[in-house]
């Protein structure tokens, strides 16, 4: 994949955002190992986007998008592990359970004329708080899986590497929103006392409403970037 | 549809008495909003822990919201998505469904098993986790290591039953047998599951006393105490530099030598050392036994012309002046080496597959303690085992065929002490 930077290539060369700076020192050891093409779409992620050259809007949207579409890839197949793990009726082929929902977790469902009449900025707003709330109830999940399946590294590192991810893909919708000049909002806590008292079975539940509401909204991601990418670049 | 304010289980929170009863019901449910849009339910008891035989008494009660009159009727009963027979559930009044289960069997996974409250459309309205279960065994046959009287890892196994069905946790504990207070082991998992690493801070020539505790849901158990001191159970690193090569042109003679362990070398100790061998293409390995204390072996009666896998392991015998054996270490890395090719021209078939061990050593003593009388009552000085080696080297090199099976060792003994013989 190149971009218009010239930057050539990018297999399992360090990504070079800026040439003054080798981003070498990435925490994300997990994505390293797995997937070759990863290292460079996350070392964008983690990189501040305060450098000396600015980066365009083109190449801000397409990098966004990139990831989201890598994202994608992958987060049916954590709900399907974290389902594995919680026993029947969740493990049993085909679960699904629409009627579980969670308060602090807006869904990414919208109707399709308001969404296609949504302003950049109110859109990539809306992606952003998600993916923050996400991030947070990943942690949760992670927390609660440690305590309910302990034994289960396969899905333990899943979620930490989803909860990585919204945090990555928080971080490029961020630059997005700045080279289009909407304000960030703060950072916000969305669980509040939520977590506190809930029972083994609602924790179950719960794990599953935010893995599947991460695929919803990854996919919605997609789309959102889809519009922009339509919009403004060639 | 309500919702607790902030999307969150605030407890302790005081609100309006109208809504008391579906704020109470919001409140037992969390952040968590279930139902076909109309009811919310709840399951008591919350996440039970029971023993495998007993039986358990449940309530899915439905509260209203949004307008709709619930009703406990078209309800039904799930366990680990099983629905389970009518006769065992009941109407207990127009709001409650109950269950009946007895006899129940361990838990199917161990984050429990998921007793569900369905509404008539099958979507889920409550659900409660069930672990089912026993209270762990003793655990039992503690055995532990030391590595060159650093660490100690410690190893056991769960009990008879094994299977409790819930998560057990396992602590190793020890402490020092005339004072002190109990310290918890904290490395887990190093030597397989029931394992426990123990990295410093050990004191010698002092008995600990350690044990087990095993606990899960439904009680714990410990183990015996093991007493020992450090030192009884000492063990160390295979030999390094083991080097195996050829007995000058003797085709059935390898020797090995090897260095001994060097972290116990500052402490006073005699190692004992075992020898393994093997022919490529064999899994049987043979065993030289008594090697005390040197560096170097030589393995006899070998096949010429093969290849060999040697590997040496170390006993740190006598630490510290001890009369106990410690443990063996492990082996070392396999050395190889090949027998040189014997002088036989074409005939494989000629090739005896030979005893090569043991049996050729109580020969190899005997000659050794005749050389040595020989030299102290003959007129011969140079007399000596080399001597020996170099008349066997001349005899393979003018002979055709050597006979030495294991069954025929004392006549092929015999045929080289006469003078050759041709087959």
């Amino acid at each position: 994949m190149t971009n218009s930077l010239g930057q050539g290539s990018c297999r399992l060369k360090k990504w070079r955002l800026d040439p003054h700076r080798e981003i070498s020192d990435l925490p994300l050891t997990f994505f390293l190992v797995s997937q070759p093409v990863v290292p460079c779409l996350l070392s964008l992620l983690q990189a501040p986007f305060v450098l000396g050259a600015p980066v365009s809007l083109a190449d801000s949207i397409n990098q966004t998008y990139n990831l989201a579409l890598y994202m994608q890839k992958n987060t049916s197949v954590l709900v399907q592990t974290y389902l594995q793990y919680q026993g029947s009726p969740f493990s049993d082929p085909g679960f699904s359970a629409p009627e579980l929902q969670l308060s602090s977790l807006a869904p990414a469902a919208v109707p399709f004329t308001l969404w296609r009449g949504l302003g950049d900025g109110e859109r990539l707003l809306q992606v952003h708080r998600a993916f923050s709330a996400l991030a947070q109830h990943l942690q949760l999940v992670s927390d609660d899986q440690a305590d309910l399946n302990p034994g289960s590294s396969v899905l333990l590192s899943q979620l930490a590497a989803a909860r990585l991810r919204a945090q990555g893909l928080m971080g490029n919708i961020a630059s997005v929103m700045t080279v289009l000049g909407v304000s960030i909002p703060l950072e916000v806590d969305t669980l509040g006392s939520a977590p506190f008292g809930a029972s083994v079975f609602q924790r179950k539940c719960r794990g599953y409403v935010v893995t599947r509401e991460y695929e919803h909204w990854t996919d919605r991601a997609v789309q959102d970037l889809a519009v922009l990418k339509a919009k403004y670049v060639a | 549809m309500l919702r607790a304010a902030g999307g969150g289980l605030r407890l302790g929170a005081a609100l309006p008495t109208a809504r008391t009863m579906l704020a109470l019901a919001l409140l037992a449910f969390g952040a968590l909003r279930a139902g076909s849009g109309s009811y919310l339910a709840v399951i008591a008891p919350q996440d039970p822990t029971l023993l495998i035989g007993s039986s358990l008494h449940a309530t899915c009660s439905v509260s209203v919201s949004g307008g709709d009159t619930p009703t406990a009727e078209g309800l039904y009963w799930t366990l680990n998505g099983r629905r389970l027979a009518p006769e065992l559930s009941q109407v207990l009044n127009a709001t409650t469904l109950g269950l009946a289960l007895a006899n129940l069997n361990g838990s199917k996974q161990q984050s429990g098993d998921n007793l569900v409250c369905h509404a008539r459309d099958g979507s889920i309205l409550a659900g409660s986790c069930l672990y089912v279960g026993l209270p762990p065994e003793k655990p039992v046959n503690i055995s532990c290591w030391s590595k060159n009287m650093k660490d100690l890892t410690c190893r056991w196994f769960p009990g008879t039953q094994g299977e409790t069905f819930l998560h057990t946790n396992y602590t190793l504990k020890y402490k020092l047998r005339w004072y002190g207070q109990d310290n918890t082991c904290q490395e887990y998992h190093t030597v397989g599951p029931y394992s426990c690493h123990i990295p410093k801070d050990l004191a010698l020539f002092t008995p600990y006393e350690i044990w087990v505790e095993a606990t899960n849901r439904l009680g714990s158990a410990r183990s015996e105490v093991v007493t020992l001191d450090i030192l009884d159970v000492v063990t160390t690193d295979p030999p390094p530099d083991v080097h195996v090569s050829r007995v000058g042109g003797l085709e059935d003679q390898l020797s090995v030598h090897w260095n001994s362990p060097p972290a116990l070398k500052d402490f006073l100790f005699q190692a004992k050392y075992q020898i393994r061998y093997r022919v490529e293409d064999s899994v049987e390995w043979k065993v030289v036994d008594d090697v005390s204390n040197q560096t170097s072996c030589r393995l006899a009666g070998l096949k010429p012309g093969t290849v060999y896998f040697v590997q040496v392991r170390c006993n740190p015998f006598g630490i510290y002046g001890s009369k106990k054996a410690g443990i063996w270490s492990e082996w070392s890395h396999p050395t190889a080496a090949s027998t040189p090719r014997s002088e036989r021209q074409g005939s494989s078939g000629a090739c005896e597959p030979r005893g090569g061990e043991p049996s050729s050593m109580p020969v190899r003593r005997e000659l050794k303690q005749f050389l040595g009388w020989l030299k102290k009552h003959s007129y011969c000085p140079n007399l000596s085992f080399r001597l020996y080696d170099q008349w066997r080297a001349w005899m393979q090199k003018s002979h055709k065929t050597r006979n030495q099976d294991e069954g025929l060792l004392s006549s092929g003994r015999r045929s080289t002490a006469r003078g050759p013989t041709r087959r």
